[in-house]
């Protein structure tokens, strides 16, 4: 359906879409169809870090778009665009139970494209106000209690949000019978207002908070680095890279009937996000829920699981796992951390296709980045004994009905065969008696061009053609592949299906 | 309004009481957070939390009220409910145990009232009102 043709004149139904990343600013131009969008011509630059508008024209120019800052082009087609703003927006999230608003707070920051540097649940404390003032988060998320619920846990730390020397936005999304409270506490501070992200208990809000992030992002990110006049430019706020992805999952899973359980990977060199859209519970699969139940679509953010940046500290999460797969190869683990350091200092570092080692240190850090995303973003069972038998207590989202995952970001976009391999899993003893609700059986896809991010920036206004593109866009790697989720390492080897390890999660 | 946590506790899933006395509090004048069946302490804790409860109301059926309900109270002070009010009722224990010693053993436990599988709700509620106004200069 995507097709590639020589085009010299842009026409009125063109769609343009920019993605501005840390490293490289993306274009594509788009010719709509009916149900969906005929890529004519993308184009990749270097991203002029100083000045944004720089690269930004100059990625324009190679699909065609001959504009400036400057001008009255009366067919200048709509421009849509995104910004990844230093790798996202930098959350803080407070909350009071740490399953309860602690945790549908990060939920709420994850799904409007934020990253979260800090969480702290119950009452903020000296040392938690230290790490707040010295990393300064762009946002501080506010919640606890449910409406006419608990006031006491957000008043107080409200005071001492208001004593500290946090410069950032806070945003409140607690219990509303205190807001007239919390204004005159936090007079001093940026501080905006949002619906209470658990207004009953067990009940999830997180639009209204995830509507506010958003907001917050475009006053604080775009008026930095000429972004402002693009703003002018062309009419039209850019979106978070995230939330645009987010978006664009979102519209899938509404308008493509064969795509209701999926799974999308999105793996760069500081952080892995993983997106889901699938139910987060069955009633039919014979499970009990505790806790929450979280939104049909997901989004986690791990800050450090990457395979560059955050090289180090995936190493110190998956080392004996590297270490057990290493020996399957006569390699010792010093080898690896060798290379690990390499990359500390070179973070834009590609292996040369011919150094074996290299390549696979770099699959296997791949691996555990996405192991360990896949398991924090998933949910697990335990089996309970009961006077009525034996019970199974989920916690958490159920990804076993995932059917289709796809890849996406450098390294997966590049590679065939990342969920293709065995690897041992090792799992700490403690929670042995959990098994993570993972996707057994799916295929797998890879975003090869890389045009999910910039259908993305359509998804919200077109999102039938963007999510049609999308889908159309994809290359398919492996059919209907097949997971084992093993306890014992033991059993893995020389087992030819694959394995996803579960690492050495700490 | 004031907020009430109701649940069954332990793995009893004993579900027709228990909806029986959320309509009955609900009616009552009460903010009823209902957890329903095979709550744990946990569960019954960061619930009272979040809403700012004054009472938790623990329901058991199925015989092992003792061993279920053993140490909510400790799990309380910890959690810093220092105040609240903690009500259990129902079949507490197994066997021909009197009345009388099942709530002494739960009293010592540290619940404040404790009903057998008959009582009279309105007398539970009445109770309760004055508890909750006895209370009152605590917090």
């Amino acid at each position: 359906m995507v097709t590639s043709r020589q085009k010299k004149i842009v026409t009125e139904k063109d769609f343009i879409s920019v993605d501005i990343g840390s490293t490289w600013t993306k274009a594509a131009r788009f010719v709509a169809d009916n149900d969906h969008f005929i890529l004519e011509k993308r184009s990749v630059v270097p991203t002029s870090v100083d000045y944004l508008p720089n690269g930004f024209f100059e990625a324009l120019k190679q699909v065609d778009v001959n504009v400036g800052l400057q001008g009255n082009d009366q067919n200048l087609p709509p421009v849509f665009f995104s910004s990844s703003a230093r790798g996202g927006l930098r959350v803080a999230v407070v909350g009071l139970v740490p399953e309860m608003t602690l945790h549908i707070a990060r939920l709420a920051a994850f799904s409007a494209g934020a990253r979260v540097c800090a969480a702290f649940p119950y009452r903020l404390n000296k040392r938690n106000i230290g790490q707040i003032e010295q990393e300064q988060p762009d946002i501080l998320l506010l919640c606890g209690g449910t409406n006419g619920g608990n006031e006491r846990y957000v008043r107080e730390n409200s005071m001492a949000l208001a004593a500290s020397n946090f410069e950032g936005t806070i945003i409140y999304a607690g219990n509303n019978q205190v807001e007239d409270e919390i204004a005159e506490i936090l007079a001093e501070k940026d501080l905006r207002f949002s619906e209470n992200i658990m207004p009953d208990f067990g009940q999830l809000n997180l639009e209204p908070a995830r509507s506010k992030i958003r907001e917050v992002f475009l006053d604080r990110i775009v008026s930095g680095k000429g972004l402002d006049t693009l703003v002018t430019r062309f009419g039209i706020q850019p979106v978070p890279t995230p939330l645009a992805v987010f978006n664009l999952v979102e519209a899938i899973g509404k308008y493509r009937d064969d795509w209701q359980n999926f799974a999308l990977i999105d793996m760069g060199g500081a952080t892995t996000d993983f997106y889901s859209f699938s139910d987060s519970y069955h009633p039919d699969s014979g499970t009990v829920l505790k806790g929450v139940l979280e939104p049909k679509a997901k989004r986690t953010v791990e800050g450090d699981l990457g395979m560059r940046v955050s090289a180090n500290s995936v190493l110190s999460l998956a080392e004996s796992m590297f270490e057990n797969e290493l020996a399957q190869y006569d390699l010792k683990l010093n080898l690896m951390s060798e290379y690990i350091e390499k990359l500390n200092h070179n973070p834009s570092h590609l292996p040369d296709r011919k150094n074996a080692n290299e390549m696979l240190f770099d699959q296997l850090l791949a691996k555990a980045c996405i192991n360990n995303a896949m398991l924090r973003h998933a949910g697990s069972v335990e089996e309970v004994f009961t006077t009525s038998g034996p019970v199974l207590a989920q916690r958490g989202k159920d990804l076993r009905k995932i059917d289709k995952i796809v890849g996406s970001g450098g390294y997966l976009a590049a590679s065939d065969h990342i969920l293709n391999s065995s690897v041992s899993l090792q799992q700490d003893s403690e929670s042995s008696l959990k098994k993570p609700l993972f996707p057994t059986d799916f295929s797998y896809y890879v975003d090869a061009d890389y045009l999910w991010p910039l259908l993305g920036n359509l998804a919200a206004a077109y999102p039938l053609q963007s999510a049609n593109t999308a889908v159309a866009s994809l290359k398919l790697k492996q059919n209907n592949h097949k997971i084992k989720v093993l306890n014992n390492p033991a059993l893995v080897n020389g087992n030819c299906c694959s394995t996803i390890t579960q690492g050495a999660h700490s | 309004m004031i907020n009430v946590v109701l649940g069954v506790i332990g793995f009893d899933c004993h579900s027709v009481g228990n909806k029986i006395l959320e309509a009955f509090f609900v009616e009552s004048g009460f903010k009823v957070t209902n957890l329903g069946v095979m709550v744990s302490q946990e569960e019954f804790i960061d619930a009272a939390i979040e809403t700012d409860a004054r009472v938790i109301l623990v329901s058991s059926l199925y015989g092992h009220g003792e061993i279920d309900c053993a140490g909510l109270r400790e799990k309380c002070i910890e959690k810093g409910l220092e105040n609240i009010l903690l009500y259990v009722g129902g079949n507490l224990v197994v066997g021909k145990t009197p009345p009388d010693e099942v709530e002494r053993k739960f009293l010592k436990m540290g619940y404040d009232r404790v009903f057998g599988p008959d009582c009279e709700l309105e007398k539970v509620v009445e109770l309760l009102n004055g508890d909750l106004e006895a209370k009152k200069d605590c917090d």
